[in-house]
């Protein structure tokens, strides 16, 4: 059947179509037709738009104030991971080597070194020793680069990532990196705790609200366990004698680091 | 609200987001959350999901503010869209987490037929168009109006809107035709 020439069956199957009440072969059907015939068409999206008019017609109501404490976090992920990924780029760009234009450009830059060098050459004596103060500074910094022996992720109970834990016993430094979008209320705490086989859970430390934080622990506390948990607790976390008290939030394996 | 709160100063948050603003993005949330919330609400019916819902629209804006223009829509509509539809997929995904929250959904939906009270509208961020469905929708019997809200919220089929508001089908089909049959008449007088 021509429906275009039926202006009224068209409107009332676009208004169908758009309220989402014209379902299977008749939808099917419909939308064919829609694609072939600029009318009918037109009427589709103009009553699309119509209808989805009813999404600015509900009654407002006042969201919990976390969630935008939880949008502003992963926003932050998100500007972190593309800063990271645009750090990445210039050390990806060294296809510039192979360029035969740039060799020939350096064997002149290396003949016009030499004569600069034979007028000054203090100066390059100069630099040469900026350049062993510069070594000596990177290995000091490589030396104080934290060791990671032990790694954890937590995962919530739908298996999402929440937080990201690495351990230097080096430091006896527990760092903490929280990566799904949970935020406890502001009067409560999360409190992590080292499960030890046959063993009652032992408190590593309460966390703060941060995302990236640093606990004290030495290698004792994690030394042959092999689970991690965060439980939710009240405002400052509760004694580690008397183990977990809330919910058990995010829980995962530790694993000792042999690479 | 003091802040003046029309599309163009919609527009030009989301045109700052697309540039990685930050402060734009809570602008627009301070102007539109509670708004948003409410749809995400009603589409879902529980708080927690609706947080979640609302929770992964704004960051789909975050991402995607840059495509906004294209779609040549009024900043509320695109916003809804991305509202309703984040809502819909967290509704699919919980239903078939868990098939009890039916149950709870069926006992919201009752509630939400027996309020016969038409949503009062937001006009200063609402678009035209909106308005006009405001309008046309007062002249709705108020069942007829609910039964065509729940349908495209919740993207129910006449045969689930029958079974969930313990209507017989041949009810649920009519209220929805003659609705949609007097706003077509209303709505054409917008235009």
């Amino acid at each position: 059947m021509r429906i275009h020439r039926h202006p009224e069956l068209v409107q009332r199957l676009a208004a169908a179509h758009a309220l989402g009440t014209l379902r299977g072969g008749a939808r099917r059907r419909f939308e064919a037709i829609a694609r072939e015939q600029p009318v009918v068409r037109a009427a589709a999206l103009e009553w699309q738009s119509r209808v989805a008019s009813l999404n600015e017609l509900q009654r407002p109501a006042e969201p919990a104030p976390q969630v935008w404490t939880r949008i502003h976090n992963l926003v932050q992920a998100d500007v972190e991971r593309t800063a990271m990924a645009q750090a990445r780029t210039p050390a990806e760009e060294r296809g510039v080597w192979h360029s035969l234009a740039l060799w020939r450009g350096a064997g002149l830059t290396g003949v016009f070194t030499l004569l600069l060098a034979a007028v000054f050459v203090p100066d390059l004596m100069r630099d040469l020793q900026q350049r062993s103060a510069q070594v000596a500074e990177l290995e000091r910094r490589l030396l104080a680069t934290p060791e990671v022996r032990y790694v954890s992720v937590l995962n919530d109970e739908q298996a999402r990532p929440a937080m990201l834990i690495t351990f230097d016993p080096k430091n006896n430094r527990l760092s903490l990196q929280r990566v799904g979008a949970y935020q406890e209320a502001a009067d409560r705490s999360l409190q992590l705790w080292a499960l030890p086989p046959g063993a009652a859970p032992r408190s590593l430390g309460v966390l703060t609200p941060e995302r990236l934080q640093q606990l004290a622990v030495q290698e004792s506390a994690v030394r042959e366990v092999p689970a991690l948990a965060i439980s939710l607790e009240p405002l400052g976390g509760v004694p580690s004698e008397r183990g977990p008290t809330g919910p058990v939030l995010f829980q995962g394996a530790l694993i000792q680091k042999q690479i | 609200m003091s802040v003046p709160t029309d599309d163009d100063h919609l527009m030009t948050l989301i045109e700052r987001i697309a540039q990685r603003d930050e402060a734009a993005l809570k602008a627009l949330y301070d102007l539109t959350a509670r708004k948003l919330y409410g749809l995400s609400l009603r589409v879902v019916g529980s708080a927690e999901a609706a947080e979640d819902a609302l929770q992964e629209s704004f960051l789909h804006v975050w991402r995607n503010a840059g495509d906004y223009r294209a779609t040549l829509s009024p900043p509320m509509a695109w916003l809804g869209l991305i509202v309703r539809s984040r809502s819909l997929d967290i509704l699919r995904r919980r239903a078939a987490e868990r098939s009890h929250l039916t149950q709870e959904l069926d006992e919201t939906l009752a509630d939400t037929l027996d309020g016969d009270t038409p949503d009062p509208l937001d006009t200063i961020l609402a678009s035209q168009q909106a308005w006009a469905l405001h309008q046309c929708l007062g002249q709705l019997e108020p069942k007829q109006r609910e039964v065509i809200s729940l349908a495209y919220l919740r993207d129910l089929s006449h045969r689930e809107l029958s079974e969930r508001l313990a209507l017989p089908l041949g009810t649920v089909k009519t209220w929805i035709r003659r609705g949609l049959d007097r706003l077509r008449d209303c709505m054409a007088r917008f235009a």
